[in-house]
């Protein structure tokens, strides 16, 4: 099957843009070691949110890849 | 001279250098990649919501009513050191007056170094960051951290024992 250069451009986009969401949830997860250890409920809530949310635009986008 | 047939596929350089095939050579596609991605990213929250979760559930005053000591072996101005609520939270306990016991975890809220006692200035010292906290309501004086340190509820009961009062619902 071809794959158009715009079809490739966008495939190659989405698979950046899930690369850069699963750094940020590396990210997050050093931020809830810190809320862990320092014991800020709050915060590791907030990072939780935040984790489960990127989670799901990350699974969002998988979408708009073509099999 | 060459035919103008088919063109000959050019195998890339590192093949060249390195002509080995796996037995069982697989591509994985785009898409099964972005799979594993997303996949690994779910991993990653499931993670962050236990911590948060383990977060909640190991609040200072969270665990059982326990006996510490007895206020008579610590002397006025003295510290005594147990854990609470776990055996792996480190607390610390002065006694100011003679009826006047507090405790506190012994983990600075900044990171987490542990707190001591210095007697002659009358508050908890974090060495790490030079973080300092009120000796009474363990309230921050100076230094990096934000919030104060973690407060045990405690009670000297009639036979004189120092008690954890933990969770109370």
């Amino acid at each position: 099957m071809r794959t158009s250069a715009r079809g490739r451009r966008t495939s190659s986009a989405v698979v950046l843009y899930v690369i850069i969401l699963v750094a940020f949830q590396v990210f997050l997860i050093t931020v809830a070691v810190e809320a862990f250890q320092t014991d800020t409920e709050s915060l590791a809530w907030a990072t939780a949110a935040v984790s489960v949310a990127l989670f799901a635009a990350a699974a969002a986008f998988l979408r708009y890849l073509r099999p | 001279m060459t035919s103008e047939t088919e063109p000959v596929p050019v195998d890339p350089p590192w093949k060249r250098d390195f002509p080995l095939q796996a037995v069982s050579e697989e591509e994985v596609t785009r898409r099964e990649f972005a799979r594993y991605l997303v996949l690994g990213a779910g991993t990653m929250a499931v993670a962050n919501v236990g911590l948060a979760a383990w977060t909640q559930l190991r609040s200072i005053n969270a665990g059982e009513p326990r006996a510490i000591t007895d206020l008579a072996a610590v002397n006025v101005g003295d510290t005594y050191l147990f854990h609470y609520p776990g055996d792996d939270d480190p607390a610390i306990l002065v006694r100011l007056t003679d009826t006047d016991v507090v405790a506190f975890s012994q983990k600075c809220t900044h990171l987490g170094c542990v707190v001591y006692y210095k007697t002659e200035e009358e508050r908890w010292h974090c060495p790490c960051h030079e973080g300092n906290f009120d000796a009474r309501t363990g309230a921050v004086v100076s230094g990096p951290p934000t919030r104060p340190l973690g407060r045990i509820d405690l009670e000297v009961r009639d036979d004189g024992v120092i008690w954890a009062l933990g969770r109370r619902t």
